[in-house]
């Protein structure tokens, strides 16, 4: 019994939803014709909810449940559905109701037309511009640094191939962004308008000191799918702009010192030599260790961050 | 982990005997009495490290029947090295340990025994009304301070070798080095529940007074670590990266200064210190961010297996 769809939900303190939620999906489920599951991350909740997935789990088969330690917040909890997952397809949603199950089949179909993962854009969402500005500006940065184009980064609904997650490393707030870092790995991503319900209670935080380190994740992700496995390769070509900063200044010294100039400007040639050496010397250095870190490893290139292919059909020959 | 079914031990006491004690024998014995009238069945294991000659002359006077382990560790190792050892040969459910002389009176280890309800995974020791000296009391609170501060963590008391803690806790927890100390924070970390009760201790032995400066360094550099490991084991590129980018940005906003005085007023700048500082920033900033890749490197090809979550169940 081959699974094709595993339906990841994250859950906090959604106990007055759970059933709704769990009904909702299994009335989407039921008219599949293919094997589903659904697993229930409970993330560290401190109601009802772990209880109220073991007592939906005796009834429906294709419950799955995780229970954190603690709250780990909705990024890990994802992660989690992924690590755990069977299906060849992911599909994440909301806990709370805001994204409707139904839009499931949509997701799906859209993927079948050829993509990798399909997100979902709350197109008639009515925020207040304060929660706006942030995330505009964060996903203007995202799509530069990444070529994708979607207007709604925040989304929870979406719809992954299985592979392409799995290479993803990912930890923090990073969620939003899978879509853009699985871009990376040559997925093809698209976005569908999907329904959208209101919040009824609880805010979601999105501020400005996000943006820094979604770009310093973004940033590192880019570096380690590029050059993981060269990493000296990226490290030299850091250290280049610094190798000729010091030729230059090195001539700049010597010519100083031959022709005795003024001694404080010669001085701070020198310097300016000194330190730009020292600063190539530490990046191919670096670049060394990075080598044999990753030459070291038990992983084999195979498995560094994949990058995500496809199957072209080999027409038969003809005679 | 050795017979873990074989016998159904609920309590073993693990005994790290790290320093020179006249009164071990009568040590063990009381623990032994202590946990002799507890319910459940017990062990005790007592752990030398680098003490074997003081184990061997006291091991005789030791007299417990059936319930005592002892072993030497050949080299003296870090404590996190000394109490895996000991947690190893051990197969109790719920685990105790104490170092090389008694810390808190009976009453206190009962007490602490009555806290250890079906919630709570590890159970760290307050000792609220502390009877050392002055200046040793000052330095503890110091400690206990900047890791409250550093660590973000509520636990006032961390200085105390005795913990008791439930078999999972250290079955999850990775400890290396001196973070044996930290058990209860990185834990908390982890999502186990953890208490802090307080209760009443003897005076500290051994070891006392002004210490010597490798070992308060030491200390500073063990909080460090912690600090370190909680929040950015996986992702150590968030460290270095606002480390390197305050560098970067104090150093190319001073050249961006130099170079505007040297345009516009005419200024000279080459003999002065703001450009060679600015330049110093900038590659301070630099080597502070190819340290944070490397480390995202190593965290990306080595630390795959190692999750941001902790199960506590799946069905």
């Amino acid at each position: 019994m081959k699974i094709f769809l595993s339906i990841i939900v994250p859950l906090y303190n959604e106990e007055t939803c759970i059933k709704k939620l769990i009904d909702k999906l299994t009335a989407v489920g039921e008219k599949f014709d293919f094997n589903y599951e659904i697993i229930l991350v409970d993330d560290g909740s401190t109601d009802r909810t772990w209880q109220l997935i073991e007592q939906h789990k005796q009834f429906i088969p294709q419950l799955r449940g995780i229970k954190f330690r603690r709250n780990y917040g909705q990024t890990c909890a994802m992660v989690a559905g992924f690590d755990h997952a069977n299906g060849e397809v992911i599909v994440t949603l909301d806990g709370d109701l805001q994204n409707d199950p139904a839009d499931i089949p949509l997701l799906l179909d859209k993927m079948r037309e050829g993509y990798d993962i399909v997100s979902g854009w709350r197109k008639y969402r009515k925020d207040h511009f304060s929660r706006v500005l942030p995330s505009r500006i964060a996903n203007g940065i995202i799509s530069r640094t990444t070529g994708v184009q979607l207007h709604d980064y925040g989304c929870s609904l979406k719809a992954y191939k299985a592979d392409c997650v799995r290479s993803i490393n990912a930890y923090g707030e990073m969620h939003r962004f899978f879509p853009a870092l699985a871009s990376m790995t040559g997925a093809r991503v698209t976005e569908i308008p999907v329904n959208h319900y209101p919040r009824e209670f609880g805010v979601s935080k999105y501020g400005f000191d996000r943006i820094f380190k979604v770009f310093s994740d973004i940033f590192a992700m880019n570096l380690i799918i590029r050059f993981s496995s060269t990493p000296l390769l990226g490290f030299s070509l850091c250290a280049v702009p610094f190798i000729l900063a010091t030729c230059f200044f090195g001539c700049i010294a010597v010519l100083a010192e031959l022709n005795q100039w003024i001694s404080g400007k010669s001085l701070f040639f020198f310097f300016a030599t000194a330190l730009n050496a020292i600063a190539a010397i530490h990046l191919l250095g670096n670049g060394v260790i990075a080598e044999l870190i990753v030459g070291n490893s038990d992983l084999s290139h195979t498995k560094m961050p994949e990058i995500t292919k496809k199957e072209i059909k080999v027409a038969p020959h003809e005679k | 982990m050795k017979n873990k079914h074989a016998n159904n031990i609920r309590y073993s006491i693990i005994v790290l005997l790290e320093e020179d004690n006249d009164g071990f024998a009568d040590y063990i014995c009381s623990l032994d009495k202590i946990f002799s009238d507890a319910e459940g069945s017990y062990e005790i294991i007592i752990i030398a490290n680098g003490k074997e000659a003081a184990l061997r002359q006291e091991l005789p006077e030791i007299r417990i029947q059936g319930k005592l382990k002892a072993f030497s560790l050949n080299k003296k190792a870090p404590q996190a090295v000394c109490l895996s050892s000991g947690f190893k040969e051990s197969c109790g459910e719920i685990i105790m340990v104490c170092g090389s002389y008694q810390q808190l009176t009976h009453n206190a280890i009962k007490h602490l025994l009555t806290f250890l309800d079906k919630e709570t995974d590890i159970i760290s020791p307050w000792r609220q009304n502390r009877v050392d000296s002055k200046f040793s009391q000052l330095q503890s609170k110091v400690f206990n301070m900047m890791t409250q501060k550093i660590a973000n963590t509520d636990l006032k008391d961390l200085s105390c070798i005795v913990k008791i803690f439930r078999r999972r806790v250290l079955e999850e927890t990775e400890l290396y080095g001196n973070m044996y100390r930290f058990l209860p924070v990185i834990a908390a970390k982890k999502g186990f529940k953890t208490k802090e009760v307080p209760c009443e201790h003897y005076q500290e032995r051994g070891k006392q007074g002004l210490y010597s400066p490798t070992e308060y360094f030491g200390r500073i550099v063990d909080i460090f670590t912690l600090f370190f490991h909680t929040r950015f084991v996986k992702k150590p590129l968030r460290f270095f990266s606002i480390l390197g980018s305050i560098f970067i940005f104090l150093g190319s906003s001073a050249l961006v200064y130099a170079f505007f005085q040297k345009l516009f007023f005419d200024y000279p700048i080459g003999g002065r210190p703001v450009l060679l500082m600015a330049l110093l920033c900038v590659v301070f900033g630099i080597q502070l961010a190819s340290t944070g890749l490397l480390g995202e490197i190593i965290a990306f090809t080595h630390g795959r297996a190692r999750k941001e979550y902790n199960i506590d169940k799946i069905i």
